[in-house]
């Protein structure tokens, strides 16, 4: 007997015509629905996202078909992407029929639905709408029973759940019919293929033929109707997300993370610095907010929403959406507020983890560079005045730029304007330099340097604040003024290369000064000093110790630098202990996006809760690798209630202790 | 109506101090600049009637010294000062209150204006004296130290910080000199289009010599650190030992302590 | 040597300050003879020759009449040195005599050293000497920086007259916030300045006050934060006190903040910086953060 089944049976070949033109209606609607929104996008300002073709229909693929960026949070992901691949195996495979019975057979007439393929493809299909349905029941209890804590449910998700499980269902009620009337009979081995088909086929047993032919034509209509629903709602529903957010795939950022546009300064025509309006956004901003799910992973994430903190970046991707739909003339500042804008610490965890490839943070300093640009408004008092003092003496705490390099005296370190014959030049940055704490990140570095014989120069009191902090609270006229000065003075000197110890100088030298012409290998200490010591320069005499590390946002999630801490950390002797919060999912400090020079007014301190996540591990130490992050620690801990229990160190300070040949250099001071 | 303000450029006070040459005044080597802090009041209060009197007015800022001084007055432009007078002095440092009085009313008499606003003191020099100097050098009305200020149908009601958190009410009428006190106003802080047109404004450039015809009254000998006052104990090291030596000297040299 | 000395009066009462005026004759070894405006009841002890003109005909603020009234007495005294306070009144007059008579003025006299005056500048960091080159000058002294000196005695009044007509009409004081704490008469004041970091550390600086029996004062930039009101304020703008005990912690010494406190029996200073200006008048400098030291001393004082 012929391995395969009759295609439109009970159904007739008459119905081919109207089931198209119905099809082509409902794409039609759902095309049209997309059309319509265009205009809003429109608002939004021109950016290009279409260049690099070929690496964006890569990660298309990647985050589409693969669903990389869903699977990273097995919560909600899981059943997400079983319901996902199994919806598109249906789905292909209803393609597949639909060629089969319209082109195959009319036009080559050969059929592929037979033989062993059939076999595989019956199988497929009957096992994908299970999942289907399994996944979709969980789904439902996650939604409506476990009830995740900022899951924002609406009567289109039960309207959405109604709609697929009927779909599905109904698929299922067809296959039954049609087996119960037919395969179960003439060929019940085939129909061992069909599992969930025979098993529904048993509710259809016992009745007539013709009773069972007339509710499967019934169910065949619902089912198709139903469909056709699911195709028209796409643009109107939360269902849109199939177009937008993989749209947003291909969409995607593709420069270095932590990109910032550099507003051209010479332009003297330019009126508007920031986003004033919601026209100052760029169209992709706007359509961020449709590609946005409500997955709130990044709330999940969000250490200002962790903290009661006004912001979440889930509502301000939404809320944009809505300002570009509603009241696209307000003030967007005044809209979402002041408040939520300067709660932002920039560590960039909600961009990260978005499976919608949605750019926060950008949005934020866009809106952060109005205000401070355009309207000279700081989060508080005391962040004017360490803006001002950034502007005088190049440092935000307003101390005499000529101390800078004082935390130097005694130690083996060339002054560039003295003697500019070193290996390498140490931008020390404002926090090294000037606080008495983070003063031994810049002792230590130094110390370690000189056991591995690595010549290193300073730029002592010349050097100025990268401008990072000003730059995330939105001053670039600022950050740029010292940026400028900097670099010019970099390439005065026969610089071959560059090494930080704090991970915001090092991103802002490797990355943003870039685009004002500075072009030299910028490395932090962490990388540099793992290849000393995997080249033998340096060596380490690991003295065991328990541990847990804290991954800075600037070098973990903005510069991928993870394992290169934790290796320098093993060879120390370290045994970490991590915090559930780690590694790309780590939990910012606090410091961010210009924070450090700010007062924690609203909700409970970052570091407090940070530091808690510490005191969870046990560990005695908490080692980071940033002089914010230390800055945030050591409060955090005298606030926090952990002191006692819990020390922080840099991680420079860890390595410094173990130098195996550190005689030398007490010899060469 | 026409504004004046006079600004200073002086050094940020946390900067260390060090005698020059001359021994006279501080060695310029590793300062960094700013506006007079009672000067940005000024300025801010300047621009603040300058908006509120609308296009009728114009604000210019003043400014003695050698060229660094550009910056202050770039700031006050972009603050929202409508022109500037720069007047070129390589020893403004050198010149008594008397002198850099005469030299701005030297400059404001041809000009007419009916108010000129300046900090109550340098934060450097701190004599407090500029512009009631300038004031009675051009017979304007005077008042100092204004932490209140309001202007309507050409009268100023001054609102001047007294001793004790007392405050003295006067009007004044115009032509007048005020000089600003610390919590008149928060300088605003510029924007950045208002930076970049402060670049095209006017800055009229006059050397010093022109204005200047007075000589100094007063001079300075010597310029030094204050003597540290004598029995001073200077404590330093551990908190922990720290507290027990100041318990320990209360309970000597206090009767507060039993 | 001749001084005429600046007396002062408001709100029809004689300043006490008036008194340093003798004070600093004394130390200038000349003798002095007073110019007041104010009224005949209200006349300061002194058993020198008054200038005296009636408050209530020339008024408390009316600085183009007393400048007036004063170039008279100069004229019938002919002083070397016309001495105002350095005050809100002295400074805002003196200029203005400086001014009419073309002599020299010497602003915030705070000593007086082989002849010439010293006074304080770079925000009280740094000092000058200064000579005038006239032979006539007028001087103001700085607050508290000469001891108070109150000979006692009936003055010899001259009586002075004039009448102008300003461009200038004092409306009246507003008086200052209203008070919840007198400083005047706390034995020790525990002072938090702008290096305590944040008004959260507020409390800290408080406990130590109580613990120590004592009340919280609070430099000018910390009151203009908002962080503790106004009431708690030392110095010439707010109160100037004199405890047995004053601590300062984290104040820098502005020199307003100096001038209203240094006369106190015993200054403690906790400062990060060793040469803060408020070491100048502290017995004890105290080199520590802030907030590692207070709440360590606090404990301690509580054991």
């Amino acid at each position: 007997m012929e391995v395969t089944r009759e295609i439109y049976w009970n159904i007739g070949h008459g119905v081919v015509l109207s089931m198209y033109l119905l099809s082509f209606a409902a794409v039609a609607v759902l095309l049209w629905g997309f059309w319509k929104r265009l205009p809003l996008y429109r608002i939004g300002r021109p950016l290009t996202r279409t260049d690099r073709y070929e690496e964006r229909v890569r990660r298309l693929i990647d985050d589409v078909i693969g669903q990389e960026k869903v699977a990273r949070v097995r919560d909600g992901g899981l059943p997400h992407n079983l319901f996902f691949w199994g919806f598109m195996v249906l789905f292909v495979g209803t393609l597949l029929v639909m060629l089969q019975a319209d082109f195959f057979t009319p036009l080559m007439g050969v059929n592929l639905l037979s033989g062993e393929f059939y076999k595989a493809f019956s199988l497929i299909l009957d096992l994908a709408g299970l999942v289907v349905l399994v996944m979709l029941a969980a789904l439902f209890i996650r939604r409506y029973f476990i009830k995740p804590e900022g899951l924002d449910t609406k009567d289109e998700d039960f309207i959405i759940h109604t709609l697929l499980f009927s779909i599905i269902v109904t698929g299922f009620l067809i296959e039954g019919a049609r087996m119960a009337a037919t395969e179960i009979i003439q060929n019940p081995a085939l129909a061992n293929f069909s599992p969930i088909g025979k098993l529904v086929a048993q509710l259809f047993m016992g009745f007539d033929e013709p009773s069972i032919r007339s509710s499967h034509k019934v169910f065949w209509w619902i089912h198709f109707a139903l469909v056709l629903g699911f195709f028209c709602a796409i643009p109107y529903t939360k269902l849109r997300h199939i177009v937008t957010t993989s749209a947003n795939s291909f969409f995607a950022p593709l420069e270095p993370k932590g990109s910032i546009d550099t507003i051209n300064m010479e332009d003297e025509t330019a009126e508007q610095f920031g986003a004033a309006k919601i026209t100052d956004l760029t169209w992709k901003d706007i359509f961020d907010a449709d590609a946005c799910t409500t997955c709130k992973r990044c709330q999940d994430r969000c250490p200002a929403y962790a903290t009661e903190k006004p912001l979440s970046p889930m509502k301000l991707i939404k809320q944009i959406g809505e300002i570009a739909e509603t009241t696209p003339e307000a003030g967007l500042c005044e809209t979402v507020t002041e408040e939520v804008l300067w709660s932002c610490t920039t560590c960039r965890a909600c961009q990260d983890i978005c499976p919608a490839n949605n750019e926060h943070v950008n949005k934020i300093l866009e809106m952060r560079r109005n205000l401070t640009l355009m309207e000279g408004s700081f989060p508080g008092d005391e962040v004017r005045t360490a803006i001002s003092n950034i502007e005088v003496n190049a440092n935000p705490f307003g101390l005499a730029f000529a101390g800078r390099a004082e935390w130097a005296a005694g130690l083996d370190v060339a002054v560039m304007a003295e003697n500019s014959d070193v290996d390498i030049l140490y931008f020390v940055g404002c926090y090294a330099s000037f606080d008495r704490r983070n003063r031994q990140i810049a002792e230590s570095f130094i110390k370690i340097c000189n056991a591995a014989g690595i010549k290193v120069g300073i730029l002592g009191k010349e050097e100025k604040c990268c401008g990072e902090p000003a730059r995330k609270l939105g001053n670039e006229y600022l950050y740029q003024t010292m940026a400028q000065e900097n670099i010019e003075l970099i390439k005065g000197y026969n610089v071959k290369k560059i090494v930080t110890t704090c991970p915001h100088c090092f991103n802002t030298l490797a990355r943003d000064y870039r685009d004002l012409g500075l072009e030299m290998p910028v490395e932090h200490y962490t990388t540099y000093l793992e290849r000393l010591l995997k080249n033998g320069s340096l060596s380490l005499e690991a003295k065991p110790f328990q541990l847990t590390y804290h991954d800075s946002c600037y070098l973990g999630r903005y510069m991928d630098i993870i394992a290169a801490p934790r290796y320098l950390l093993a060879k120390s002797g370290g045994r970490i202990s991590e915090m559930e919060q780690s590694g790309y999912d780590s939990f910012c400090c606090g410091a961010g996006g210009g924070r450090i020079l700010a007062e924690e007014k609203i909700g409970t301190k970052i570091s407090e809760k940070r530091v808690a996540m510490a005191l969870e591990t046990g560990a005695p130490t908490l080692v980071s690798n940033c002089p914010f992050c230390l800055t945030m620690f050591e409060d955090g801990i005298k606030t926090g209630g952990g002191e006692g229990r819990i020390v922080v160190r840099d991680l420079a300070e860890i390595v410094a202790e173990r130098l195996e040949n550190a005689t030398f250099t007490q010899s060469r001071r | 109506m026409k504004l004046l303000v006079c600004v200073k450029q002086v050094p940020d006070m946390e900067s260390r101090f060090k005698p020059d040459s001359r021994g006279v005044w501080f060695s310029e080597t590793d300062l960094a600049w700013r506006m007079n802090e009672y000067d940005e009041y000024a300025v801010e209060e300047a621009v603040k009637l300058r908006e509120q009197l609308g296009e009728s007015c114009e604000l210019t800022v003043l400014s003695i010294g050698p060229d660094r001084v550009g910056e202050v007055i770039k700031k006050a432009l972009a603050m929202g000062a409508d022109r500037a007078v720069h007047v070129q002095d390589l020893d403004a440092a050198g010149k008594d209150p008397w002198q850099i009085a005469s030299i701005i009313a030297g400059y404001a008499k041809e000009q007419s204006y009916d108010i000129i606003f300046t900090g109550m003191q340098s934060q450097d020099r701190g004599s407090a004296q500029v512009g009631v100097l300038v004031a009675e050098l051009l017979g304007f009305t005077c008042a100092t130290t204004l932490v209140g200020f309001a202007f309507a149908d050409g009268v100023i009601t001054a609102k001047r910080e007294l001793e004790g958190g007392l405050k003295g009410v006067a009007k004044l009428q115009i032509p007048a000199v005020v000089t600003c006190q610390l919590g008149l106003n928060i300088p605003r802080y510029p924007t950045l289009p208002n930076i970049m047109k402060a670049k095209r404004k006017e800055i009229a450039a006059i050397p010093v010599t022109e204005l200047l015809k007075e000589e100094p009254l007063a001079a300075t000998t010597s310029f030094h650190p204050p003597a540290k006052k004598g029995g001073g104990v200077v404590l330093e090291g551990d908190v922990g030992e720290l507290v027990e030596k100041v318990i320990a000297i209360l309970k000597d040299k206090t009767a507060v302590l039993r | 040597m001749k001084t005429l000395l600046i007396g002062e009066y408001r709100e029809g009462r004689l300043l006490e300050s008036t008194y340093e005026l003798l004070g600093f004759a004394q130390a200038l070894g000349a003798d002095s003879s007073l110019f007041i405006v104010a009224r005949e009841d209200q006349l300061p002890a002194f058993a020198g020759k008054l200038y005296l003109a009636d408050a209530a005909a020339a008024g408390e603020y009316n600085p183009d009449l007393h400048r007036e009234l004063i170039f008279q007495a100069v004229e019938q005294e002919q002083p070397d040195y016309i001495v105002f306070l350095h005050s809100s009144y002295g400074w805002d007059l003196a200029p203005r005599v400086a001014a009419k008579l073309k002599i020299a003025q010497v602003s915030e006299i705070s000593a007086i050293t082989a002849g010439e005056f010293e006074v304080g500048c770079c925000n009280a960091k740094m000092r000058r000497s200064v000579k005038p080159a006239t032979e006539k000058a007028v001087l103001t002294i700085q607050a508290g920086a000469f001891p108070v000196l109150q000979p006692g005695g009936s003055p010899q009044i001259r009586k002075l007259t004039a009448s102008l007509s300003s461009n200038l009409e004092f409306v009246g004081y507003e008086p200052a916030e209203a008070k919840d704490v007198d400083l005047a008469k706390a034995e020790v004041i525990v002072t938090a300045g702008r290096g305590i970091g944040k008004k959260e550390n507020v409390p800290v600086i408080h406990a130590l006050a109580k613990a120590l029996g004592g009340e919280l004062g609070a430099s000018r930039p910390v009151v203009d934060a908002g962080w503790v009101e106004h009431s708690h304020q030392v110095g010439t703008t707010g109160q100037t006190v004199s405890p047995k005990l004053y601590i300062a912690c984290g104040v820098s010494g502005a020199i307003q903040h100096l001038a209203g406190m240094k006369k106190s029996d015993f200054i403690i200073a906790i400062n990060k910086d060793k040469d803060a200006p408020i070491g100048e008048v502290a017995d004890v400098l105290v080199v520590a953060d802030v907030m590692q030291f207070v709440p360590a001393m606090t404990a301690k004082l509580g054991r």
